[in-house]
Parts: C-alpha cells; sequence; structure tokens
C-alpha cells in the first residue's frame, strides 16, 4: 500500500485530535438531573432514581412526587426536560437540563413561556399545543423536541407512578416537498455531469434555482456544520421526521465517491446558488494569485478544524454552525454571520463564489474524501498518489471542454 | 445619535437624493448614454432604496437600536450594492462599456 499524501497524513492526525475532544466532551456530558428536580420541588430532602424516574422526599421521608426526564431529538442534537409531578397528579415543574440549539434559534422559541403555560395541569389532560412554543416558523425542531421530551417526560411518569399508559401519537413518515426536490436535483445533477457543454450549464442553472428556492428560502435547509457534526458526535435525527438530512449527506458522499465530483454543491446548495447569481450581476471574475489562493484554501481547513474541535469538545454542534446561511434564508443570524454574509455576497460580484471556495466546510470534506479515494484507488493499483492542485477558478485555469466548473 | 432623530438628517438625505439624480443626468449625458424613461424609473427605484437603507440606519441609530441599525444596514446595504450594479451594467449595457461582457460567460 502507497504512502498517504502529506494532506490526508494531516487529515489523519486533526481526525485523532477531534475524536480525542469527542471522548473528552462525552466524558463531561452527563447531565445534571438532581439540580432541576430540587428546583421544581422545593424542601426536598431525599431524591432516588427507580424504575426509569427520580422519587422525590420531603422531610420525614414524605413522598413529594416523581420526575422524569426523557430525552427528544433537537436541531443540534438530544433535548433533555425534566417534568415534575406532584403526588396529585399535578405538573410541579418543567426544567430544561440540557439543549444544544443554535442559539439563534433557541432564543425564537418561547420555551418558559410553554413550560410555565403547562405547569399547574394534571398530568393526563395537559395541552401540549398549547399557543405555539415557537415564536416564529424557523424553529421548529426545536419546539417539536420540547413537545416530545415533555411527553415522553410525563408518560414515563404516569406509566410508573400511577400505573396509566399515556399513549405517545406514532412519528410518520415524512416524505414531502422538500425530499422529492432533493432527489430530483441530483437526478439533475447526475444527468447533468454526463452532458457537456450549453446543456449541462443550463441544467446547473436549472437545478441551482431551485434549490436556492425550495432548500434555500422555502425550507431553509441547506447542509450545515452543525448538522455533519450531530452526525460525527453520534446524534442520529430520526429519519421518519429528518429524511432530508440523509438525503443530504448521502447524496453528497455517494457522488463525491463515484462520480469524483460533489453534486449537492454543483446542482443543489442554496448559497452557492445564490453566489452564482450575484455574480452574474456582477460579471467579474478576479484572478488571484495563487498563493493568496493556498493561503485563504488553508485558513479555511483551520477554521473548520477549529469549529469540529469546539463543538466536539463541547457536544454542542450548534457551536460548530459559522456558516451564514440562516441570516440570507430566514433573516436570523448573530450580528458576525450577518458581516459574514455581507463580505461574502458583495465579494461575488468580484470573485467567483468567495464561500464555496474560501470559507465553506464542505469544500473541505470534499477534498478529504476525493484525496482518500484517489489514494485508495492509486494504492490499489500502484499508480502515484494524489496530487496536489489548486482551485481551478481562483487561478483562472479554465475546463478545456466548456468554461470552468466551480 | 440625537443627530439622526431630528430634522438635519432628513435635510441631508433630501441634499443627498437631489445631488445623485443631478449627478446621473450629468454623468449620462457627459457619455452620451440613452436614458429612456425605464432606465429613470429603474434608477429612481435605487436611489430610493439606498435613501431608505440610510433613513433605516440613521433613524435606528436615532431611537438607541445599534443592533438593528447594524443588521438593517448589512442587508439593505448587500441589496443595494448588488442592485446598484446591476442598474450600472443595465444602464451601461450596449455601448461596449463592459456592461454585457459576464453573460456570455454564465
Amino acid at each position: 500500500m502507497k504512502k498517504p499524501p502529506a494532506r490526508l497524513l494531516r487529515v489523519l492526525f486533526a481526525s485523532v485530535l477531534l475524536v480525542g475532544a469527542l471522548a473528552y466532551g462525552r466524558t463531561r456530558s452527563a447531565p445534571d438531573l438532581i439540580t432541576p428536580v430540587e428546583e421544581i420541588f422545593p424542601g426536598s430532602q431525599r431524591i432516588e432514581f427507580q424504575r426509569g424516574i427520580h422519587y422525590v422526599y420531603g422531610g420525614a421521608g414524605a413522598l413529594m412526587g416523581w420526575a422524569g426526564a426523557e430525552e427528544a431529538n433537537g436541531y443540534g442534537g438530544p433535548m433533555l426536560l425534566v417534568v415534575g409531578v406532584d403526588t396529585l397528579g399535578q405538573v410541579a415543574g418543567v426544567r430544561v437540563v440540557q439543549q444544544r440549539e443554535t442559539p439563534v434559534f433557541w432564543r425564537m422559541v418561547r420555551a418558559p413561556e410553554y413550560l410555565r403555560a403547562i405547569s399547574g395541569s394534571r398530568f393526563d389532560s395537559i395541552d401540549y399545543e398549547y399557543q405555539s412554543v415557537v415564536a416564529v416558523t424557523g424553529a421548529t425542531i426545536s419546539g417539536d423536541a420540547i413537545v416530545e421530551s415533555v411527553r415522553s417526560s410525563v408518560a414515563r411518569v404516569a406509566e410508573v407512578a400511577f400505573d396509566v399508559q399515556l399513549p405517545l401519537p406514532p412519528k410518520p413518515f415524512e416524505f414531502g416537498f422538500l425530499e422529492l426536490t432533493i432527489l430530483v436535483l441530483f437526478a439533475v445533477g447526475i444527468v447533468g455531469h454526463r452532458l457537456r457543454g450549453p446543456i449541462r450549464r443550463r441544467l446547473r442553472w436549472a437545478g441551482q434555482l431551485v434549490g436556492l428556492l425550495v432548500l434555500g428560502f422555502w425550507e431553509n435547509s441547506p447542509i450545515t456544520l452543525a448538522k455533519i457534526t450531530a452526525f460525527l458526535t453520534g446524534y442520529l435525527p430520526d429519519p421518519r421526521t429528518g429524511l432530508a438530512i440523509y438525503l443530504l449527506l448521502g447524496g453528497f458522499l455517494l457522488t463525491s465517491i463515484f462520480y469524483g465530483r460533489n453534486l449537492y454543491c454543483l446542482y443543489a446548495c442554496p448559497f452557492g446558488a445564490a453566489q452564482r447569481v450575484v455574480g452574474a450581476i456582477g460579471g467579474f471574475r478576479l484572478k488571484l494569485p495563487p498563493w493568496v489562493v493556498r493561503l485563504m484554501e488553508g485558513a479555511r481547513n483551520v477554521v473548520v478544524f477549529a469549529a469540529l474541535f469546539m463543538a466536539f469538545i463541547t457536544l454542542q454542534p450548534a457551536l460548530a454552525s459559522y456558516e451564514p446561511f440562516a441570516a440570507l434564508f430566514a433573516l436570523h443570524g448573530t450580528t458576525l454571520q450577518w458581516f459574514l454574509l455581507f463580505i461574502v455576497l458583495t465579494g461575488s460580484l468580484l470573485i467567483q463564489t468567495p464561500w464555496c471556495n474560501f470559507f465553506c466546510p464542505m469544500r473541505t470534506f470534499e477534498l478529504v474524501v476525493l484525496d482518500t479515494k484517489r489514494w485508495w484507488q492509486g494504492s490499489r493499483k500502484g499508480s502515484p498518489g494524489p496530487v496536489k492542485k489548486a482551485s481551478k477558478a481562483w487561478t483562472g485555469a479554465r475546463d478545456q471542454k466548456g468554461g470552468s466548473e466551480q | 445619535m440625537r443627530i439622526f432623530d431630528s430634522g438635519l438628517f432628513w435635510f441631508v438625505e433630501g441634499i443627498l437624493f437631489v445631488v445623485v439624480i443631478l449627478a446621473a443626468r450629468a454623468w449620462a449625458q457627459d457619455r452620451g448614454l440613452p436614458m429612456p424613461i425605464w432606465k429613470w424609473v429603474l434608477f429612481l427605484l435605487w436611489v430610493a432604496l439606498a435613501g431608505f437603507t440610510i433613513a433605516f440606519v440613521g433613524t435606528s441609530f436615532g431611537e438607541g437600536e445599534p443592533v438593528a441599525a447594524t443588521r438593517g444596514g448589512l442587508l439593505f446595504g448587500l441589496i443595494s450594492i448588488i442592485a446598484g450594479v446591476g442598474l450600472w451594467r443595465v444602464l451601461l449595457a450596449g455601448t461596449g462599456s463592459g456592461g454585457e461582457d459576464a453573460v456570455s460567460e454564465v
């Protein structure tokens, strides 16, 4: 087997560090359930964990109530809420123990108001749809996770403490417009990849415009580093309700491996499409010196590593999310993300897709996949390993057959 | 920040508005650019957008909302810049001055 090239060795070293960060994060991530239970039941003297729930005792050993804590899948990973139910069957209180949502979206969710609203209700007559958990659309996943965690926790307490079975609503398999659009875009990409010339360019434009409208403005569902990090940290979303991300990541990975090009970026990515639209308006193609291109590509890889490291060590996938996608497609973001959006889109007037080439983590992942593939194929066939090449678009080199494809 | 909440700010914005329109007219005449009514309409719409951006930022600062001013300035400023570049290319289209160069590259 051929020795891996230097770039792959650096990736291997970075991977070892990331695995170490993840292991360290896991040792620190055990949630503290005692403190929130004590807050729900002030005056509690003893808390015992039996049969999957917490039994709460007050003075003289008197039973005050029970507390259940069940996880639900949020946007950035599992969400854990603890629900306390007193001996009369009333909800004594609800506390958020752990959540890994993007801060901007968590602020949109009216969690404290919702949790206060259901406190005091009987455990078997809670109005889970009280008002809307989500302040505005865009944080639906977080809101649904809160409701699911509360419902599951109450059901657990009801079963153990009151011998009452509270049915949990079944999760239907969701395959809708978004999932269908993703499949169509990858299909268009596979067809377009086999063609050449104007029809390939038109197919790519059509795909990207559909991606911009549907994956971008309509659904705000591009691939983000937070979603990838959630996968890498073991937080797999329920495929019944989160099939879209499986399709996107699966499509990205499989097309990179089997076609040698990442068809998500070429045909579906809404932010890439936004940059291409702005680039078409601007009409400039500034050529950067190769050393600038290499420097910026290196900086991108360092930023991606740093974001992943932070997310792994804290087990907060949302911390890795530096992309300005939500700022553009949902008008929600931190000030830094707004600045980044401004810089990237004004830069798109002069430079072709600057985010894709100099900031996007997907480009880093794509290069890792392609380098690994080439090295593996080279090792098996005995030919030289992967060749380093800077992005062609930046040095001004063009595809001889039909213009720049990046 | 009181200046953004006063009549002076709107006075200055009005001056800017007039100056920009007169400058555009002079620029078009100097370059011999035909300016039919629809190009003037596009230009005035862009001036309104740019003016709105400045007004939004100024009045937000005046009301003590720097975060809103920053984010609104970034958003509307971005739209104004992109629209301005597009408008520039439309105005120069057909004159051989770079208005159509990139269209064929798309």
